[in-house]
């Protein structure tokens, strides 16, 4: 990603995990991620600080690319561009 | 049990093995899982009896703990529309799945990555969600059973109101299940004989409610729990050197502790197969063996736990056999 332009959020699927505490956006969202296709973006909803450093942390274990994290004092919105792997 | 019982019709009794309602064949005293001697097992000059609890009506010693769960949450109106979640693999499961459809309930089971396939396809096929989970689930905490973080989560979710968890390692339902049936059934099954009693260390609910009742019975009773090695493959059963000691555990119920190897837990179960004719688990081998490592008196009642049979483990016998059992060219 260019560190000095806009990243295109735009996603293909999105997935809610608004209420759902920490294990359960990370599994949910691995779920997802694995049957959607390489290139493809989740946009992913949570409410649970805790996956203010779960996702990252799983979107690198996963190998996948976090294109966006933003957060107010609700919810939290990551967008997610799955990898090359299965 | 809320079934009808129209005039003419037969009602469950016991004393000719008919049952009005598939719960009302799960043991107690009146009703007790049989108990059978064992003749041949090497190096053991005592009088053996296993608990064979795979013939309670799902098929394991878990039926008893799955039962006293279910009916805790009722009685104290927790369930209420709710769905269960336990973090299981097995046993309980599968008596949870099926007790829960039959109390119009759902079970949500988080189990390990690695589960046989065949336990899952059977919780599924009893209508339990099946969630398999990996133990690095957690990135950042990274705690060494992600089934259980699972669980805790789901319970914890949607403010509560959807599932309700069952606590198998921390409910002391599961200690009064052992406390009130296997223990009375083992009292009077051996007409008070009984000098030793052996279980696997998983839960610790059957040898720590079973064993305290044998032991208010007769004090000099002495109770045996049976411990895999770390990093072992006997399914059902903790090693409490690398899984947290469960709050229900009582040491005070405990006389003895040892720790069985696999090999001599598998060479037992299969032993156990082929002289005893008893399909047992893994499990079952473990405790047998585990007698071989305390010093019992010679002609001794000693009680062991069947806690369930084989069929779920074939592809660890797989691995054991090799290639036994297949003509050679």
């Amino acid at each position: 990603m260019n560190p000095n332009s806009t990243p295109n959020t735009d996603a293909d699927t999105t997935l809610d995990c608004s209420g759902l505490l920490c294990p359960l956006p990370v599994y949910k969202a691995a779920l997802v991620l694995k049957r959607m296709g390489s290139g493809e973006r989740l946009r992913l909803v949570t409410t649970d600080p805790g996956a203010l450093e779960d996702i990252p942390a799983m979107a690198r274990q996963r190998g996948d690319l976090l294109v966006s994290s933003t957060a107010d004092d609700e919810k939290q919105v990551f967008v997610i561009e799955k990898g090359s792997q299965p | 049990m809320t079934s009808i019982i129209r005039q003419g019709q037969l009602s469950t009794d016991t004393s000719v093995r008919r049952f009005d309602d598939v719960r009302d064949m799960l043991p107690n005293v009146d009703n007790p899982s049989p108990m059978v001697r064992l003749r041949h097992v090497p190096d053991l000059d005592i009088e053996l009896f296993l608990k064979l609890e795979w013939l309670n009506p799902f098929g394991s010693i878990k039926d008893r703990t799955a039962a006293y769960l279910l009916d805790g949450l009722v009685r104290r109106g927790l369930l209420d529309g709710k769905e269960l979640v336990e973090a299981s693999s097995g046993n309980t499961a599968i008596a949870l799945a099926a007790m829960a459809s039959l109390a119009g309930s759902r079970l949500t089971a988080t189990i390990p990555d690695g589960v046989p396939e065949a336990k899952k396809v059977m919780l599924r096929m009893l209508g339990a969600e099946v969630w398999e989970t990996p133990d690095d689930l957690c990135p950042v905490d990274n705690p060494r059973d992600g089934a259980i973080a699972l669980a805790r989560a789901l319970a914890a979710s949607e403010g509560g109101q959807r599932y309700v968890p069952t606590r198998q390692y921390e409910n002391e339902d599961n200690i009064a299940a052992h406390y009130e049936t296997t223990g009375p059934e083992i009292w009077r099954q051996t007409e008070g004989r009984v000098r030793w009693f052996v279980a696997a260390y998983g839960t610790t609910g059957t040898v720590v409610g079973a064993g305290r009742y044998l032991k208010e019975q007769d004090p000099s009773i002495r109770v045996i729990g049976v411990e895999p090695e770390p990093g072992h493959r006997l399914p059902g059963m903790k090693s409490f050197a690398e899984a947290s000691v469960p709050a229900i555990f009582d040491e005070d119920a405990i006389d003895v502790s040892v720790v069985v190897s696999d090999d001599d837990a598998y060479a037992t179960t299969k032993y156990m197969w082929r002289r005893e004719g008893l399909m047992v688990g893994p499990s079952s081998g473990a405790v047998v063996a585990a007698l071989r490592q305390v010093e019992i008196p010679k002609g001794d009642v000693v009680v062991a736990i069947g806690a369930d049979s084989g069929v779920k483990y074939t592809s660890y016998f797989e691995d054991i056999l090799g290639e036994e059992g297949h003509p050679k060219p």
